[in-house]
């Protein structure tokens, strides 16, 4: 009799689990769904929605860039390349080649946060698919670019001082470990 | 094919079958075979074939600056890999001599808390899948999203974090960001129920983990099985209790530990049912440390070229996997002279010959999900 009873109350229990999670799956049918169709139907680029801190694909703005090859240094993987020649006519020191290969590049960061001027930073972009792995080595460099002098006294030309502070800022808000964008929260 | 040793009868001539369960198999989480001796349904032999994931990440130690070491200890445990950069930073300090920053301990505190909580719901989602209940996954998967979004808000990362550094952290953590943990944590406390009430008491379930494959407490202790795996013997033990280290000891929180309330004690039951209530406690964590994060910076001053003095260290930090340790020995040079990593689930491999035998191939998978290994951390 007792059988009868352990078989009987096996059923039951397995019947009720069931259908209570049975009813947690379709209360979902009430609830906001949350998968999107990437990418056709989505309201904006997803990489606007990023976080500002967000590492994607390194970006290097040669423009402001002042050649010290701290990132070069610092990459623990050497995926940073840099070739700085001197101009024999002009006397001045040019970039030859600066190239990242985002094959090899793990996305740590540290490159973006030794910059002084902010020139190299991640970008909000991920999508880096292509048919040739030589097309994931980033050139900056396609022709010798002269490296930047950061002027005394803040800088003069518009169209430079624009860029210089993008980079400031972009270092300002990518890396605040000493606690200068946040407070402590009130409990 | 060997001979059996025992013959069916004289009618009767039997042989065990040798078949290879991975490495590709999708319920062993990642590339890991198991070499498996089979009489029909029953096992007669496991054996865990490690090495398919093998990236000499020990190795690469050596080569590389000990900040530039920091992301490739992300990789020995891509579900945990906070509490990697943590044990390594951990022993760099104590090499150093270099002090945290609080806020940066707290910081840790919190990432860290966060990524058990992610680590915690991939396990005891998979666990449903493998064991066929395939809709509580894509649930905790859903959670787990919610805490990728706030990795990615903290330190730009979704899985390989790269956050903490040696004195502190990499990025401070933000206040709207710390809102958003709260609502989440809000959000969260009942999902767990919810979760429950789906798949942990769900009787099919249950009847599936209850009394297999359970592990003595002596065991446990001969083969070294730490953390979830531990606690679910009946164990109390903790490394943040009992070798506490960062702010461990000022926060409040139980260690759960197994009962056997479905089964026998130490069973797969109990080891998936700490893992849920290790969740709630690390929510508990969270919400102490959100309350009492100071102010101040969040990384102490260290040298770009660190050289730290010769000597060597072993330190300790609860992973999501138990304890895991970092071994580094220091010659005073830019590189370290070794690097060592000692992880839970490595140990975990041993035990499975031991108790797979009489078990079904079926309740292999169910072993080895509740066992929570994790490949890439076995091989290193």
């Amino acid at each position: 009799m007792s059988t009868l009873v352990g078989y009987v109350n096996n059923i039951t229990e397995t019947v009720s689990t069931i259908f209570e999670g049975m009813a947690i799956t379709f209360s979902h049918f009430a609830r906001r769904p949350m998968t999107i169709q990437y990418p056709d139907r989505i309201e904006k680029p997803v990489q606007e929605t990023l976080p500002l801190r967000y590492r994607g694909i390194l970006e290097v703005d040669l423009d402001i860039c002042t050649g010290c090859l701290a990132c070069e240094r610092v990459c623990p993987i050497t995926c940073i390349t840099i070739g700085i020649e001197m101009n024999k006519e002009t006397k001045q020191r040019a970039f030859s080649h600066f190239d990242i290969d985002i094959c090899k590049c793990m996305y740590c960061g540290l490159c973006a946060e030794i910059c002084p001027t902010g020139s190299i930073r991640h970008s909000q972009e991920f999508e880096g698919a292509c048919y040739n792995p030589a097309g994931l080595v980033r050139h900056f460099a396609k022709e010798p670019v002269p490296l930047y002098k950061p002027k005394k006294g803040g800088e003069t030309d518009p169209k430079l001082a624009m860029k210089a502070e993008v980079g400031l800022k972009y270092l300002d808000e990518f890396a605040t470990p000493e606690g200068k964008a946040a407070g402590a929260e009130e409990g | 094919m060997s001979e059996a040793p025992h013959n069916g009868g004289e009618a009767f001539h039997t042989e065990d079958m040798t078949i290879s369960m991975g490495p590709q198999h999708p319920s062993t989480h990642g590339v890991l075979r198991f070499i498996v001796k089979t009489d029909g349904e029953v096992m007669s032999e496991a054996i865990p074939d490690v090495g398919y994931l093998h990236r000499s990440i020990e190795k690469i130690g050596e080569k590389v600056t000990w900040h530039g070491y920091v992301p490739y200890t992300d990789r020995a445990d891509y579900l945990a890999a906070m509490f990697t950069n943590q044990a390594f930073c951990m022993a760099a300090e104590k090499l150093g001599g270099i002090e945290v920053a609080r806020r940066g301990e707290f910081c840790r505190v919190i990432a860290c808390e966060l990524n058990r909580i992610a680590s915690h719901l991939i396990s005891v989602g998979t666990f449903g899948q493998d064991i066929g209940a395939v809709t509580p996954f894509l649930h905790a998967l859903r959670e787990r999203e919610t805490i990728n979004n706030f990795m990615e808000e903290i330190c730009g990362a979704r899985l390989t974090y790269n956050y903490i550094r040696i004195g502190g952290v990499g990025y401070d953590i933000l206040p709207e960001t710390c809102a958003r943990v709260r609502e989440f944590l809000d959000h969260f406390e009942p999902i767990v129920d919810e979760y429950n009430r789906l798949l942990s008491y769900n009787k099919i379930f249950v009847e599936r983990l209850a009394n297999i494959a359970a592990i003595t407490r002596e065991d446990a202790f001969q083969y070294n099985i730490v953390g979830p795996n531990l606690r679910a013997c009946g164990l109390k033990w903790d490394i943040r209790r009992d070798i506490p280290y960062s702010v461990y000891p000022e926060l409040e929180f139980d260690i759960p530990v197994g009962t056997g309330e479905k089964g026998t004690l130490g069973d797969c039951y109990d080891r998936y049912i700490v893992r849920i209530r290790e969740m709630e406690e690390s929510c508990k964590i969270l919400r102490q440390c959100l309350k009492m994060l100071p102010k101040g910076p969040a990384i102490a001053k260290v040298a770009r070229k660190f050289k730290p003095p010769a000597g060597e260290v072993y330190v300790r930090v609860e992973a999501p996997r138990g304890d895991m340790g970092f071994y580094v020995v220091s010659d005073g040079s830019e590189y370290p002279y070794r690097v060592r990593i000692r992880t839970g689930s490595f140990t975990a491999m041993s035990l499975i010959d031991k108790i797979s035998r009489g078990l079904m191939v079926a309740d292999l998978i169910a072993l080895i999900a509740s066992l929570d290994v994790d490949a890439p951390e076995i091989d290193r």
